[in-house]
């Protein structure tokens, strides 16, 4: 399946390999903005969803990873699951990899490769309130608010944050 | 992977398919669902779904959803399953509420232990049940299986270890 390389990240397909760094982000208060924290039985039913949803679709989120030292930095990706109005790009950083602007790299090749090779037209990234880091990545990917709040039955309501379209970026 | 397809008198057993996620659903109001993790919603019943066929994807092996012939109504699921924190692989059963009392989950069990004993080459598997779910101990029995001991999970409370019969001891 696909494989995305940007100046410091390369991004694949979630493996079981992915399990330890990601139970850690879900046991930290970090995962507060995006349904944790939970415990290792439920992220390890969220790691098999994450690659359910790319068999199922045919994308979804990828396994970021740092290239000089081979760790799991991120989750991040497209992700349209159940209720969604709209396919979303979504990042999630792992513990200690705040801070390098590894989402914003990430994002950016994802949402090329949605644009260019899905041939997706629109992208929105839904913020929970309060996660203020989270916002200034969506700001930093040229995306704008929405008046509307969207609500979900398992994240409460969310921001909805309108990424350029691909005639904006091009 | 591909995920295989294996058939007895009366179902089809397939891969989980966001087709039967009506059915799921239903499945998962009320207290159908009360000894496998209680009442979801919609989304997370989704979220199942696509678990389900991830487990397949990085397991090798996973739950099949049970078609009936007759009609091609999803009617149930049942493992192979090995997530995190199970005390070894299992094969476990769900009917959805119109599919009981017709023998389907004994049916559909027992060929899958022929599948992941003939064709995945395990040689033992144990199933878990609620200590409450006399419908289920009842299937391990008819499957021959025998309770072994108490298993105590972080989401689901006491579970019991049914013990199926090897591969040579099949009934």
């Amino acid at each position: 399946m696909t494989t995305l390389t940007t100046d410091r990240l390369t991004l694949r397909v979630p493996t079981l390999d992915d399990f330890d760094p990601l139970a850690a982000f879900y046991a930290s208060d970090r995962s507060r903005f995006v349904g944790g924290p939970q415990t290792a039985e439920l992220t390890w039913r969220t790691l098999a969803t994450e690659v359910g949803h790319w068999h199922l679709r045919g994308y979804g989120r990828f396994a970021v990873e740092e290239r000089s030292s081979g760790k799991l930095c991120g989750i991040i990706g497209p992700f349209f699951p159940l209720g969604f109005p709209e396919p979303e790009l979504g990042w999630d950083l792992m513990n200690g990899f705040e801070g390098k602007g590894y989402a914003t790299e990430a994002a950016r090749a994802v949402r090329d490769y949605v644009y260019g090779t899905l041939g997706m037209t629109t992208l929105i990234s839904l913020i929970a309130h309060g996660n203020t880091g989270s916002e200034a990545v969506a700001r930093r990917l040229g995306c704008v608010e929405e008046p509307e709040v969207f609500t979900h039955e398992r994240w409460g309501e969310l921001r909805v944050f309108r990424h350029p379209s691909p005639g904006e970026l091009a | 992977m591909d995920i295989p397809t294996l058939e007895t008198d009366r179902l089809i057993l397939r891969a989980p398919s966001m087709d039967d996620l009506d059915r799921e659903i239903l499945f998962y109001t009320g207290d159908h669902a009360k000894f496998v993790g209680g009442a979801k919603g919609p989304f997370a019943c989704a979220q199942g779904i696509l678990a389900r066929i991830g487990h397949w994807h990085v397991k090798g092996f996973g739950a099949f959803h049970l078609e009936e012939k007759e009609t091609g109504l999803c009617m149930g699921r049942v493992g192979p399953i090995e997530p995190y924190g199970w005390p070894e692989r299992e094969i476990g059963w769900s009917l959805m509420p119109d599919a009981t009392g017709k023998g389907y989950a004994t049916e559909a069990a027992q060929r899958i232990r022929d599948y992941v004993y003939d064709d995945l080459g395990w040689t033992t598997v144990i199933s878990l049940i609620d200590p409450e779910n006399t419908a289920s101990a009842r299937v391990a029995t008819r499957l021959g299986a025998r309770f072994e001991k108490t298993f105590e999970h972080v989401e689901f409370g006491t579970m019991y270890i049914w013990r199926h019969p090897g591969p040579g001891e099949r009934p």
